[in-house]
């Protein structure tokens, strides 16, 4: 019994893969042909394969509780999704319109301001957010690049359109993932890729090399690149490491550089070596206790003094973080027509604003119908989902909200799309959004396809690795089927 | 008044202290009020700083020492002129609801949200309530009250007190010292919307006696529309005239820190201050 | 606008981190630090079983012994009343606050292992891993209860030999390679030296025991805690004759585990980390280090024991070694501010 034979329900759901039980879409049919000719049993086998393989290799992501952390694989779905080229070239053409939007943004916000001048953004959201890094106004940042990596998540709606849903644009993760995934895609179906025209996401790392390459400051043509980690406790740890195997690049922690006269230098066995690029994945706050957070073990005293100074480089700049701002988000389609002129190409999931009288009124009297964010959490955190919530719930955040609009955002519940994903021995429909990584080098490059990110419990809206997601491989077609 | 400042600060330590990284605000600023006309910084071990400004005008100084020391020594000398309160533009008469809704205030979003010494919670708004218990007024003569207020209620105690209390926590002990009456005095009036932002500098004594301790000094200044920021020492109950000169000015004193860094070694044996503000002759005049 | 810049050829990064080579050092020292003292246990408990020579005294004697060219005698006597067979057990295998017992020993190399786990092949990392984890679940009142002692060191041997074993094979021999040997035979070197001292501990015998059955096995332990009997049997005769059994293990330059072996790999694999290829080293570690092989090549047994003395003559060795090891952490280091100074801030109060 083939594993396509089971009932499929699509729902009420745009589904990726079907457009009735019966109709597959054009760009999934070479897929379906493949998959109908695989047994149940021999799908699991190459599932069961995936999975161990994931383990050796220690693609994995590290829950803390006390000492002990404990290492799960991000479960990963065999099914992939699939996008055919049209869909991507304008996928493509709005994240390159948004990064460079706010890359703009982030330029005149820690400069003149004129934004803000001219009211585009309320002054108080922006001066009084947490990640508005006032200590870097003024600066000049290598190139007058800002940010260099980017993930926007992207959801799709009842519709099948694509949408927003949001930017990441301080330590963006998942990369490894989106390449892990692929290698494990091509073990599991060797034969289905080399007839099947898929774009490769192999290049990333070269790609990413090259962009930081390009803010290297001009003192040499071997410029030293490095990847600053938080260490092996941070639950990225295999990502920061693969990364930086990928690339060729030493992977330090703050305790292995050292600034000395505005300069920063790695201590080596050899002596002190010059440092001219830092990929970092250390938060802002983190990052040098003279500036930041003074408790933080984690970063080098004098970094931002070397920035500033302009001899190191690091990626992403510092202060990227209020352009990530889920309440900034809301403004990002005005931003592209202040600084760009132009419509926003993908357009936000719709935002309500409790900060603005009215849409506080409407929030708080209809917070049951609605999916409410803390401004400045991650990883689904600080988030109610309404019409899924208890009474408790939904009282609880209302009383946050009441007491700090400036902090939430609200937006109607989009019913995300649904993709395949292999459950229990059975195909069922489970809720996906995508990630895309920008890269802002010398040119904007956006790796075809990303990470898809699916939501493994039944029902469930929520993709995040630490709250139950998985991820599926993404497939961008060089053609439309 | 032509003032020269002296501000030493030794910091002796228990081992050996390396890796030293610091920034220090020390240089007084230059506005309408003041003219800093001489500026010296000198460093014990010997290092070369640096400086940039950051976005509120404030001159940060920066400077490593790498080597092993015993103790760093960081003494600032300045001359300034400061303009007195007679020669400078009167205040005007700004009401509350001018003020809320003038089309500038949103750029000073930053001087009446909350900040990392002085959240505005409930009690601070209480606080400013009771003081104004007969009703707004106009925005500097609330300010003023505001001000007399916690003189009057608060008591002036150095050991009440740390570098990391908090407005909402001074309030509660009504107590402190000049930092802690200048967070109370923000939150007060933050709470009623007026920007306000911390002020770090120096106050001439002339009544000083002989061996009195000479600090450096905290107070505030509120932003008055169509005017500018408008100075007010809550510690004395008076506006700040020509005996007060600004070093720094900020959202409170996260922002101002005159001395800051961090090191490696053993925990400090001492910190040592020392300040002296004396009067000093006119600047003499080249004619051509 | 610069020109665009193209990715350097170099497959690997090619530096390497004081942080990191340290760790490798350290990994490499600790876990030849719990092999050795696994075997050191294994052997002298086996003596006290089989032989049945040994009165009580001579029985406290002997743990004395072990104790006292451990260093670790003050430490012991904090906890412990008499050093008898189960307490010196504890004290060396599991106790926790004694920074040098096995478990002690394989947290460490763990510890180590674990900061550059991106440096190390999933195997050696696993084998740690497991061996840490067989440490922790047991106590050596399981161990003895069991009548398992025997079997619990042969453990911890195997998976440290199993442990090294990997890291020769799965190991790219660079630059943290020349780290781990170097930290692998300092190790040894001093605990060889300190196997050899046990003897020296024992209160010198009288005229009628040297010679005695007790004598006899005492050595015949000695060489035994060095995996060097038959070794020795192979290059001597069968008759253990202590001065010649103290040569062996101070002058082969065949047998891996004798100091002047030990030295040889020290000297040489610190001559490739620091990169100094001259005829005069050019730093003091080198220097020691130079020295100290200098002796071992030259010296004979007969000078040792006469004109030094046996004890002082390891205590010298120790001291070298000591010297060794710290010099080539400071010279590596880009400066020793790394050490438990926390970072400190300096504020006021206005």
């Amino acid at each position: 019994m083939s594993i396509l034979s089971s009932n499929y329900e699509s729902g009420n759901f745009f589904d990726e893969m079907f457009v009735s039980p019966t109709e597959v879409r054009p760009h999934y049919q070479r897929l379906a042909g493949r998959l109908g000719t695989l047994a149940v049993a021999e799908f699991d086998q190459r599932r069961a394969a995936v999975d161990l393989a994931f383990l050796r290799r220690g693609v994995t992501f590290t829950v803390y509780h006390d000492d002990a952390g404990t290492e799960r694989i991000f479960p990963f779905d065999l099914i992939p999704r699939v996008i055919p080229n049209q869909e991507w070239t304008r996928i493509e053409a709005g994240l390159i319109q948004r990064i460079t939007a706010l890359n703009l943004f982030l330029d005149d916000i820690y400069h003149g301001q004129k934004c803000l001048k001219d009211k585009i953004v309320p002054p108080a959201l922006v001066l009084g957010a947490k990640h508005f890094r006032r200590e870097f106004m003024n600066c000049t940042v290598p190139q007058g690049i800002y940010v260099h990596i980017c993930g926007t998540d992207l959801i799709r709606d009842g519709a099948g359109n694509y949408l927003v849903l949001e930017d990441n644009l301080r330590c963006p993760s998942g990369a490894s993932y989106m390449i892990e995934n692929r290698a494990a895609m091509r073990r599991a179906f060797p034969n289905l890729f080399a007839s099947s025209g898929v774009r490769p996401v192999e290049g990333y790392a070269n790609e990413l090399l090259k962009a930081l390459l390009h803010i290297a400051p001009q003192r040499s043509d071997k410029p030293n690149v490095v990847l600053l980690t938080p260490g092996v406790y941070n639950s990225a740890y295999f990502e920061h490491c693969f990364l930086a195997r990928q690339m060729g690049i030493p992977i330090v922690e703050g305790r292995d550089l050292v600034v000395r006269e505005s300069h920063v230098f790695m201590r080596t066995t050899a002596g002190l070596e010059p440092v001219d690029v830092i990929y970092r994945r250390i938060d802002d706050d983190f990052l040098d206790p003279l500036v930041f957070r003074p408790d933080s073990m984690l970063g080098v005293p004098g970094l931002v003094n070397a920035y500033r100074a302009g001899h190191v480089a690091l990626a992403n700049s510092i202060g990227t973080g209020i352009a990530d701002d889920k309440v900034i988000y809301a403004y990002v389609p005005k931003l592209i027509k202040y600084y760009l002129g132009e419509d926003a190409i993908l357009p936000n999931v719709n935002t309500y604003l409790p900060s603005e009288p009215l849409d506080r009124k409407y929030v708080l009297e209809n917070i049951e119908q609605l999916v409410v964010k803390a401004a400045n959490e991650a990883g689904g955190y600080g988030m109610l989902i309404g019409p899924a919530a208890t009474k408790a719930e939904c009282e609880t955040f209302r009383g946050l909200v009441a007491a700090n609009p400036r902090n939430y955002i609200a937006q109607d519940p989009i019913n995300l799309s649904r993709s395949p994903t292999w459950i229990d021995g059975k195909l069922e429909g489970r809720h996906i959004d995508l990630r895309p990584y920008i890269l802002y080098g010398e040119k904007i490059t956006v790796t075809p396809g990303g990470l898809t990110r699916v939501a493994l419990r039944k029902g469930s809206l929520v993709v995040n690795s630490s709250q139950g997601g998985g991820s599926k491989d993404t497939w961008v077609l060089q053609g439309d089927q | 008044m032509h003032l020269r400042i002296l501000h030493r600060t030794t910091f002796t330590y228990a081992g050996k202290a390396t890796d030293s990284f610091n920034e220090v605000r020390l240089r007084p600023l230059n506005d309408q009020t003041q003219c800093c006309r001489d500026f010296a910084l000198q460093i014990t071990p010997v290092t070369t700083a640096n400086d940039y400004d950051d976005l509120n005008g404030n001159t940060i100084h920066y400077f490593d020492v790498p080597a092993a020391h015993s103790k760093l020594i960081i003494e600032a000398v300045s001359t300034i002129d400061t303009v007195p309160l007679a020669d400078r533009a009167p205040v005007p008469s700004v009401l509350a609801a001018e003020l809320e809704n003038s089309p500038e205030r949103e750029m000073f979003a930053e001087f009446y949200t909350s900040s990392h010494y002085v959240p505005l919670e409930v009690d601070l708004w209480r606080e400013a309530h009771d003081a104004l218990v007969d009703g707004r007024g106009d925005v500097w003569g609330d300010v003023r009250r505001l001000g007399g207020h916690i003189y009057r209620t608060f008591a002036y105690k150095p050991k009440a007190t740390g570098v990391n209390t908090r407005a909402n926590d001074a309030l509660k002990l009504r107590a402190g010292v000049c930092q802690d009456f200048a967070h109370v005095h923000l939150g007060l009036c933050r709470s009623l919307g007026i920007p306000a932002r911390y002020v770090s500098g120096y106050f001439f004594n002339n009544t000083r006696r002989p061996r009195e301790i000479e600090a450096s000094h905290a107070w505030i200044e509120a932003y008055i529309h169509n005017h500018g920021w408008v100075a007010y020492d809550p510690t004395h109950d008076r506006p700040a005239d020509d005996r007060y000169v600004k070093v720094a000015v900020g959202r409170d004193y996260a922002d101002i820190r005159p001395v800051n860094g961090t090191y490696r070694g053993a925990p400090t044996r001492s910190l040592k201050v020392e300040v002296t503000v004396r009067e000093t002759a006119a600047p003499v005049l080249v004619t051509p | 606008m610069p020109a665009a810049k193209t990715p350097p050829a170099r497959p690997q990064a090619t530096v390497m981190l004081s942080r990191v080579a340290h760790s490798l050092y350290w990994m490499s020292r600790y876990i030849e630090r719990a092999e050795n003292l696994s075997r050191l246990l294994d052997v002298n408990l086996q003596l006290l079983l089989d032989f049945q020579g040994f009165t009580d005294t001579s029985i406290e004697e002997h743990w004395e012994s072990i104790l006292l060219s451990s260093g670790d005698e003050e430490l012991f006597a904090q906890h412990y009343q008499t050093p008898d067979s189960r307490s010196v057990t504890e004290f060396f295998a599991f106790d926790p606050r004694n920074p040098n017992s096995i478990r002690s020993c394989v947290n460490a190399a763990r510890e180590n292992a674990r900061m550059i786990r991106d440096q190390i092949s999933a195997e050696m990392w696993e084998t740690i891993n497991e061996l840490y984890l067989y440490l922790h679940d047991r106590n050596s009142k399981e161990v003895w209860a069991s009548g398992g002692a025997g079997e619990f060191f042969n453990n911890v041997k195997r998976s440290a030999h199993l442990f090294q074993g990997l890291t020769a094979s799965t190991y790219s021999r660079n630059e943290g390679w020349e780290f781990i040997e170097f930290g692998k035979y300092i190790e040894r070197a001093d605990k060889t030296t300190r196997i050899l001292d046990v003897k020296y501990h024992i209160l010198l015998p009288t005229a009628s025991d040297v010679g005695g059955a007790v004598d006899t096995a005492q050595w015949q332990a000695v060489l035994r805690s060095a995996s060097a009997l038959e070794a020795y049997r192979r290059f001597y005769v069968s008759e253990i004759l202590p001065w010649k059994a103290a040569e062996f293990l101070i002058f082969s330059d065949s047998f891996p585990r004798s100091l002047h072996f030990c030295v040889a790999q020290v000297d040489e694999f610190l001559r490739r980390i620091l990169g100094d290829t001259s005829a005069r080293p050019r730093t003091e570690a080198g220097r020691t280090s130079r020295r100290l092989l200098a002796d071992l090549q030259s010296l004979t047994i007969t000078e040792v024991l006469q004109e030094h003395g046996l004890h002082e003559f390891l205590e010298d060795v120790q001291k070298s070694l000591d010297t060794i090891g710290g010099e080539m952490m400071e010279t590596t280091m880009f400066y020793p501010a790394e050490s438990s100074a926390d970072v400190q801030q300096q504020q006021q109060q206005q």
